[in-house]
This record gives C-alpha cells, sequence and structure tokens, in this order.
C-alpha cells in the first residue's frame, strides 16, 4: 500500500485532478465536509453503512452524537468511517497576557472567556503592544474554521440553518460580530495570512494570540518540535475557547476518518474496508489515534477501552475540557467548496472599507447558489 | 564640445552608480534564501529581520530531508501501466530509500534532461525542414506554430489533463516531459538558425549522393550547433521552472519535482521560513551553477536566434 | 522565400521534398500536435458544453452559454482586468528598462559586461516557486524585509500590508514578474546595440547630432527587429504569471488573473455546475484577447 500526504489547503485540487484522470486513491483519510459532502455526493464514494452495526454506533454516540450524523447524507449512506476527532480553538500568548495586564480577563481553569472580557483583552494588549495582536486572516481558505467560529460566537450567530441547507451568514449577530471586530484596534482582517501564517506569526510572538489551533498545535506548535505549549521565544501558550457571550462556545469540531473510491473493484473495496477496520475499530485503535495526537470518536473499539488512552498526558487530558463545547457539525451543507472561497473573499471585502451588509448579502448569495 | 563631454561623463557615472544598486537589489532575493536556509529559529522569527544569520546552522535542511522519504528512483517500464491489471506500471528498477527532496531532485534533473534532449532532437529536425524544404502545408504548419507559442498552458489544463489520464501518463514525470517537448517554441528558434544554412552545401551534397539524413547529421547539425546549445539550455532552464505543469500532472509524493515539493511544502497548514528557505536554496543552487556554467553559449545563443528572427 | 522559381521544380522533386520535409517534421509533429493542437481543440469543443468533473458522459452541447455567463461573471471580469493590467504595464516597462540596461552596459569591458547580464538574468533561473517563497517573506507586513528597510529609511511609518491590500498586491506581483522578465531582453539588447553599424553612428556624430539624435534617428531603427522580438516575448511571459497568484494571494485582494481563475474554476470549484466547460471558456476567451493583442503588436511594428 503507498501512502501520499497532502496539504489540507491544496488537497482537494489534488485529489479533483486526480479523479478529473481517473486516478482517484483507493482510500483517503479526510473530514465529512469534503468525503460526504462533496465527493460522497457526486457519487465517487463506497457506502460504508454496512461497516457500523449497533454496537458501533452506540461507542461512537456515546462520545459525540454529532460524529455519525456528519458522516451521514440524508438519505442514509455512510461516506466516512470516523478516526478521531478534535475541537478547533484559539490560542494565547500567556506571557504576553500578563505582561498586558489581560490575563485578569481569563478563566484559566476552564479555558473560556466571554466576548466582553475578550475586548477588554484586547484593548489592554493594544494599549500595551500598540500593534495588530489578533488577525483575521483571510489569504485563503486554509485554517478558515477559525474565523467562523470567531464570527459566530461573537454573539451567537449561526453558519447553516439547522437542516444544513442553507448558508445564514447574514444573521444579525454576524453582523454585530463583524461590525465589533473591524472596530477594535489591535484586530486586523489580513488578506495576506492564511491560517498557517497566522499561526507562524503567533508562534513567532508578532501576534498574541492564534484563531487557528487545536490540540496538535499545542502540543508542537508550528510543527516546529521546540517544545509543547511554547513559543519560539519561550513564551507559553494557553489554549482557550473563542469568547461567546456566555463563556459557553459552540466550537467547531474536526472530524478525521477514512473514504473508499468506488472505482468498480470489488475486491479492493473489500481490502480497504479490512484495513479500516483494523485501523478504526480493533485492539490498534489505539496506537492509530495516539499517533494522530487527537481524540478516539468512540468508547471501546472491540472490547479495548479507548477512553483513557490520553490519561498519561497531561496536556491531552486538559484539552478534554474543550470536548463538551463541540458544536453543530454544519460542514456537510451543500456546496461547501465553493462557499469556502466565498468567505474568505467576504472577510476581505468587509476588511477593506466595503459595506458589510450588502457584501455579505453578495457573497452569501453566490454561497446559496452553489448550496442548490 | 566640451561641457558635452563633461555631461556624458557625469552621465556615465551615475548610470554605473545606479546600475550597481539595481544589481545589488536584484541579487538580494537570492541572498535571503541562502542566508535564510542557514539560519537558526530565532533569526527566522525575529520581529526585526536578522541581515547576517548571527550562527549558520545546517538544521533547515535537516528539517527538509527528514520530513518525508522515497525511493531515490524508480524506473518505470513505459506504458506499462496499459498491460498490467491493476493499472499500477511495472517498475524494472527501484533505488534505496532517501529523503524525499533528494527524490525530487533527480526527478527534476531526470525531467529536464529528457525534455531538452527530446525538444533538441526534434526541433533540429523540423525547424531545418520548415526552412530548407519546400513541403506542401509549411506556411500553414509554420503558422500554426507562431500562434500556439503565445497560447498559455493554462488553456488547454483540462484537455490535456483528460489526454494524459487516457495514455495512462498522469502522475507520472512523462506527463510533464510530452508537453515540454511539444511546445513550439524550439521549432521556430531552430528555423531562424536554420535559415542561415546555405543551398548550396545542400545541393552539393544532394549531387554527392548523401542521404537525407546524412546530410542533416554531418552538414546541418554543426552549423546550427549554437541554436542547438542555446536551446538545450533554453528548455532545460524552462523545464526545471515549469511549476504549472508539474503542478497539474504529478500527485504522489514520490513523483514531485522541487518545485512542486517547495510550493507543497508552503502549502501545509503551518509554516517553517527556514526550511522553506532550505527548500528554495536546493532548488535554484543547481540550476544557477548549471547556468553559470554555461551562461556564455547561453547569451550567444539566444540573440543569434532573435537577431535572425 | 516561398517565391522561388517553383516552376522549375519538377514533380517528382515535389514530391521528394514533401516526404522529407514531412519525415523530418514527423517526431516534432507528434508532440505538437498530441499535445498542444488536440488539447487547443478540446478546449474550444468544451467550451460549448456543459462538461464537468461529475459526468464521465459526453457533455452537452449548449453553445454560447459559457461565454454570455463569463460576460456577466463580475468574477471572471475582474480577473480579465487584472490580466491586461500585468500585460499593459509589464510589456513597456520591461521593454524600456532592459533598453536602458543595455545601452548603459554594452560598451562596459567584457568581464563587468557580463557579470551584470548575468545578474541580471538570475531571477529567471532561480525559478518561479523559489522567488516566489522569498518574496512572499520579504513583503511580509510583520517582520519582512521589506518594510523593515522602508521604515529605516524613514519611507513609511507603519507596516504596509503589501500582499493583503487591493491596489497595492497586483503591483507587488507586477515587481517580481518584473525582476523575472527583464533577463533575457538585456542579453538581446545587449547584442543588437553591439551590432548597430558604427559607420553611420560615425557619420552622424560628425554632421553634429547630439546623444538623443544618434540614438532615436541611427540606432533604434536598426534595433526594431530585436524590439519586436523582445515585446513578442514578454507578452507571451507576462500571460504565462501563474505561479505567483497561485503562491502569494490565491487570488485574492484583487490580483486574480484568468490564468489562476482557470484552475480554480476546474480544480476548486467543482461544485458549479459545468464547471469545466466554463473554465474552458474562460481559456477560449483568453486565447482570443491573447491572437488579436499579438496581432495588434505586430502590425504596429511593421509600420514602424
Amino acid at each position: 500500500m503507498k501512502v501520499e500526504y497532502l496539504a489540507y489547503a491544496d488537497g482537494d485540487d489534488k485529489v479533483n485532478t486526480a479523479i478529473t484522470a481517473g486516478n482517484q486513491p483507493d482510500l483517503i483519510m479526510e473530514g465529512p465536509e469534503r468525503l460526504v459532502a462533496n465527493w460522497g455526493a457526486a457519487g465517487y464514494m463506497v457506502d460504508l453503512a454496512d461497516m457500523l452495526d449497533d454496537t458501533d454506533k452506540k461507542e461512537i454516540n456515546d462520545v459525540s452524537a454529532g460524529v455519525l450524523s456528519a458522516c451521514t447524507t440524508a438519505d442514509g449512506k455512510v461516506y466516512e468511517y470516523p478516526l478521531v476527532m478534535t475541537a478547533h480553538c484559539m490560542a494565547i500568548n500567556l506571557n504576553a497576557f500578563k505582561e498586558a495586564g489581560a490575563d485578569q480577563y481569563l478563566d484559566l481553569e476552564n479555558h473560556t472567556w466571554t466576548t466582553e472580557n475578550f475586548i477588554k483583552a484586547v484593548e489592554a494588549l493594544y494599549a500595551k503592544y500598540g500593534q495588530t495582536v489578533g488577525a483575521v486572516y483571510c489569504a485563503g481558505q486554509g485554517g478558515d474554521q477559525g474565523t467562523r467560529a470567531l464570527v459566530n460566537n461573537l454573539y451567537g450567530g449561526t453558519y447553516t440553518n439547522a437542516d444544513h441547507t442553507a448558508y445564514t451568514w447574514d444573521d444579525a449577530n454576524n453582523v454585530k460580530a463583524l461590525e465589533t471586530l473591524l472596530g477594535m484596534d489591535g484586530i486586523d482582517f489580513d488578506a495576506s495570512l492564511a491560517g498557517g501564517d497566522e499561526i507562524a506569526k503567533f508562534y513567532q510572538g508578532a501576534l498574541k494570540m492564534a484563531f487557528c489551533w487545536n490540540i496538535a498545535q499545542q502540543l508542537d506548535p508550528n510543527g516546529a518540535g521546540t517544545g509543547a505549549e511554547k513559543t519560539v521565544t519561550g513564551d507559553d501558550i494557553v489554549f482557550m475557547s473563542f469568547p461567546s457571550e456566555t463563556g459557553a462556545s459552540q466550537l467547531q469540531g474536526g472530524i478525521w476518518g477514512f473514504g473508499i473510491f468506488d472505482k468498480g473493484d470489488a475486491a479492493k473495496v473489500e481490502a480497504a474496508k479490512k484495513f479500516i477496520k483494523y485501523m478504526c475499530d480493533s485492539e490498534h485503535t489505539v496506537d492509530a489515534v495516539k499517533t494522530a495526537n487527537y481524540f478516539a470518536v468512540r468508547t471501546t473499539a472491540e472490547g479495548t477501552d479507548l477512553s483513557g488512552i490520553w490519561a498519561d498526558n497531561a496536556i491531552m487530558a486538559e484539552y478534554t475540557k474543550l470536548m463538551p463545547y463541540l458544536g453543530d457539525y454544519y460542514q456537510v451543507t451543500k456546496g461547501w467548496a465553493a462557499q469556502r472561497t466565498e468567505w474568505w473573499t467576504m472577510l476581505q471585502e468587509i476588511g477593506q472599507g466595503a459595506d458589510i451588509s450588502s457584501t455579505i448579502a453578495t457573497r452569501m448569495g453566490n454561497a446559496n447558489a452553489a448550496a442548490k | 564640445m566640451k561641457i558635452n563631454s563633461g555631461r556624458t561623463k557625469a552621465y556615465k557615472v551615475i548610470s554605473i552608480v545606479i546600475l550597481v544598486i539595481l544589481a545589488l537589489l536584484f541579487l538580494f532575493p537570492l541572498y535571503w534564501i541562502v542566508t535564510g536556509a542557514f539560519k537558526p529559529a530565532q533569526d527566522i522569527y525575529a520581529q526585526e529581520p536578522v541581515w547576517w544569520p548571527t550562527e549558520w546552522v545546517t538544521k533547515n535542511f535537516d528539517a527538509l530531508f527528514k520530513k518525508r522519504t522515497a525511493p531515490l528512483w524508480e524506473l518505470a517500464v513505459p506504458f506499462s501501466s496499459y498491460f498490467t491489471a491493476d493499472n499500477s506500471p511495472v517498475f524494472f528498477s527501484v533505488g534505496p530509500t532517501v529523503p524525499a527532496a533528494f527524490r525530487w531532485l533527480v526527478n527534476t534533473v531526470f525531467m529536464a534532461v529528457v525534455a531538452m534532449i527530446l525538444t533538441c532532437i526534434t526541433a533540429a529536425m523540423a525547424g531545418y525542414a520548415l526552412a530548407k524544404k519546400r513541403f506542401v502545408g509549411r506556411t500553414i504548419i509554420f503558422s500554426l506554430i507562431v500562434c500556439a507559442m503565445a497560447l498559455p498552458k493554462q488553456v488547454i489544463l483540462i484537455p490535456l489533463l483528460k489526454e494524459m489520464a487516457a495514455l495512462k501518463l498522469i502522475n507520472n514525470i512523462w506527463s510533464v516531459i510530452f508537453p515540454t517537448v511539444g511546445w513550439p517554441f524550439g521549432v521556430f528558434l531552430m528555423k531562424q538558425f536554420s535559415e542561415s544554412i546555405p543551398g548550396e552545401i545542400l545541393e552539393a551534397a544532394r549531387v554527392d549522393g548523401s542521404s537525407e539524413l546524412r546530410t542533416f547529421t554531418t552538414i546541418v547539425v554543426p552549423i546550427v550547433k549554437p541554436g542547438i546549445g542555446a536551446l538545450a539550455i533554453f528548455t532545460f532552464i524552462n523545464s526545471w521552472n515549469d511549476y504549472f505543469m508539474q503542478l497539474i500532472m504529478l500527485s504522489s509524493n514520490s513523483n514531485f519535482t522541487i518545485a512542486l515539493g517547495i510550493a507543497t511544502l508552503q502549502a501545509e497548514t503551518s509554516i517553517d521560513m527556514g526550511l522553506l528557505m532550505a527548500g528554495a536554496a536546493l532548488a535554484s543552487i543547481p540550476i544557477i551553477v548549471v547556468f553559470l556554467v554555461f551562461q556564455k553559449y547561453f547569451t550567444q545563443g539566444i540573440t543569434m536566434g532573435a537577431v535572425k528572427g | 522565400m516561398a517565391k522561388q522559381p517553383k516552376q522549375s521544380m519538377s514533380r517528382a522533386l515535389q514530391r521528394r521534398e514533401n516526404i522529407n520535409g514531412y519525415l523530418f517534421m514527423l517526431p516534432s509533429l507528434i508532440f505538437f500536435v498530441g499535445f498542444v493542437i488536440i488539447p487547443m481543440f478540446m478546449c474550444i469543443f468544451m467550451s460549448l458544453t456543459d462538461a464537468n468533473m461529475r459526468d464521465q458522459a459526453l457533455p452537452h452541447f449548449i453553445g454560447i452559454k459559457n461565454f454570455v455567463d463569463l460576460w456577466k461573471d463580475e468574477d471572471f471580469l475582474g480577473a480579465l482586468k487584472n490580466t491586461f493590467l500585468i500585460v499593459v504595464v509589464s510589456v513597456p516597462t520591461v521593454c524600456a528598462f532592459s533598453l536602458w540596461v543595455a545601452s548603459a552596459i554594452y560598451k562596459l569591458k567584457s568581464p563587468v559586461l557580463s557579470a551584470f547580464r548575468c545578474i541580471f538574468y538570475l531571477p529567471v533561473v532561480t525559478g518561479s516557486v523559489a522567488v516566489t517563497v522569498v518574496w512572499k517573506w520579504m513583503y511580509d507586513n510583520y517582520n519582512g524585509i521589506l518594510n523593515t528597510a522602508l521604515k529605516g529609511a524613514g519611507l513609511i511609518e507603519k507596516n504596509i500590508n503589501f500582499l493583503g491590500t487591493p491596489g497595492i498586491a497586483i503591483w507587488c506581483i507586477i515587481i517580481i514578474l518584473f525582476t523575472t522578465s527583464v533577463g533575457q531582453p538585456i542579453v538581446l539588447y545587449v547584442s543588437a546595440l553591439g551590432n548597430v553599424d558604427q559607420s553611420l553612428v560615425e557619420a552622424a556624430e560628425v554632421d553634429g547630432a547630439n546623444h538623443m539624435q544618434v540614438f532615436w534617428k541611427i540606432k533604434w531603427p536598426q534595433i526594431m527587429p530585436t524590439t519586436l522580438y523582445i515585446l513578442v516575448i514578454t507578452t507571451i511571459n507576462s500571460f504565462q504569471c501563474f505561479a505567483l497568484i497561485q503562491l502569494l494571494t490565491s487570488g485574492g485582494s484583487d490580483t486574480d488573473t484568468v490564468m489562476f481563475r482557470i484552475y480554480w474554476t476546474a480544480f476548486k470549484l467543482t461544485e458549479q455546475q459545468g464547471h469545466f466547460g466554463y473554465a474552458n471558456a474562460m481559456g477560449v476567451v483568453l486565447a482570443i484577447f491573447i491572437a488579436i493583442l499579438s496581432a495588434v503588436q505586430f502590425r504596429l511594428a511593421r509600420e514602424k
């Protein structure tokens, strides 16, 4: 078996060129937004529903009810067999917050904060440093879960409607959030950064907070191998939930699992299913989850208890505090790939001073046209 | 008269000063790549850019080489995937496992050299025919070639991809080589060179009973040699840098070229400038050395091609 | 040249020329027809259909609908505008700049001359990806060297977000394109100026012509063929600019070009109905504009 690594930012272009050429892989590890909503909906994937019996479903639902529904289409086809999940969050540079006296606004015990405190903290940081301390990055789609979660949570807006059929960016709470962010000194809509650049700037110490964060970053910031929870200069990094009015936010989940491309070869599908079973539901699942540095999507795998696998890792154990805040997995809404381009383009335009409501209307209109 | 020459002199001095400044500006990106590749993390991430590495380290290269591995070479039997059950090619030789960046270099060199050789042979022959053979349809073919020269490759991207898929060449270095060879600039250039071949020599050779192929190899090739030299270097550099074709056609790690490899590193979620600079240095230094070694032929070649155009 | 004494060419001779000519053309034609001409026609065909990635079956013929839609697609029109901005700005500046550099260095001593020539050629050789990656870092709005240098020189007070500001980003891209475009024209002009007939220049100087007059009246007409050639290759070069857009801005900050948009439509916006046909229609539009531009250039050059 050959393994290929794809970058998330252009991984889908790569798979799309491969599909065009009839050269797609047999097996792919990805998230539901692509496996289910894009390639699954387009009929490229094999239905894996027969792999999930009631025990499996219970084991997965006991961790989080949202996982299975994210992996399943409206008509009950399962295009992704989930392996791991995480909650996307944000991070702050604790040393900088302390220096600016902004650490008083953080609930370090629960890793949460309110919108009010977020605004105060940014004010304090800006007063201290006099420059951009947090960037609403929008150079491309990389890491856009961060900007979505930030905008939605600030005043409790939604991204899509409840049955995932249309985008709801013009929600008054989103507009209010965008206006607030635009008006804050120290927050900059930066069209030269994508998620990865923002992380690098945060790791470097230029930005005092990062909106594109998760447990893998916490364990190895910027993938640089210079120690967990530290910036390059040795400042402490603390992961935080996104600010919201109550502090109890709706975090974006990341779910990764396997899908099988339907190339008409039953023997290969069987082999791929065996591999999935081996990785996701056997005594080897522990190793698979630990290698991925994320959390298991099920309580037990064929009798092996998965709930305590991170007990020996203080950072992972601490991070589980965020998992209850996992929100709606709306990434399976149709037109997902198209709307991502609309979203970051919209942020760029708003950041440049375009009229907020008309810009949202146009871009959301395009996204909804793609969702039909 | 005196005033005039004084003014000329001042103008000359000023223009040399400006030129030197410009030259330094043109050199700067390369300087920034090379120093960046050897800077330690604290220099790379420093709030104020560091002009000269505080310490020269090879850590960035270590990281680049550590990232992924691939076999040093994998020579597939051409078109073999047509005949196997699972459409995977048959390899007659697979090398030892090395850091993927080395494999990318090997791929790139292979691609550039093969594209260069094929282009030189086909273009020299076609250029000679277009310049010296009065065959029917020659004007039409030549105008097609001139038209196609200006066409950006993005225009034919989707059909080309489909075609390569039908030929089962996708994700194969040959799928980048073939369109490069097909690109008509080489034929155009070689036609300009071949115009200068004196008709009498060709006629004399024919009277002597020399075969067409013999005439081509013994008479035509020596005359157009500078052109072939220029085309060789031109194709080599172009093919080395043809990022777009590589991006479309190559999808797996072990088939990447160095340019594509660097671009992929940049697209990954976290960004390490030191690593990227190490990659950029690895991608550019070999080709710069090739250029400096051959630059005399190169500058001769491109000028001759143009002057005759 | 085509007007050679054809009547004297016997039919047997003509047949031999045909056979030999095509035999010599054959290897090149296989590649040219196979990988340029056939895709070109496929592109024209697909631009009239609703082809997409999803359906492997034959697409439907929809006439010129794609072109009508393109005409109303503001994002596409913006990309077209940027494409032209790049070409219209970079072609004349590259020509003028390289002519100036060439005329300043062509009389220098040989090692100095070739050093300058090499340096101006280096960005071409370095390769678009390596060049792009390093410029991205230099343009950085937090700790880029360019912002530091400009601040150090007192030209700016606050960091400029070069790649994140519409109206600035496209010029940043044009600058990079410029540095990777002037190499070849300089080499060409140096040799063209070196080949100018010196006796004419001297005769003009004896007649009391000043430098400017000598240049415009004597040298300029003689280097005209080179100028034409440079115009053509620079135009081609400017239209090929893809890596810069993809790696620096993904078409954001008002830097989208048609070349990039074709790629984006084909492989990112795969949910759009008939996106392959649509992308190919963009390709056809671009090709038509390039053809017109080339024709205009040739005409202008010939009139002069």
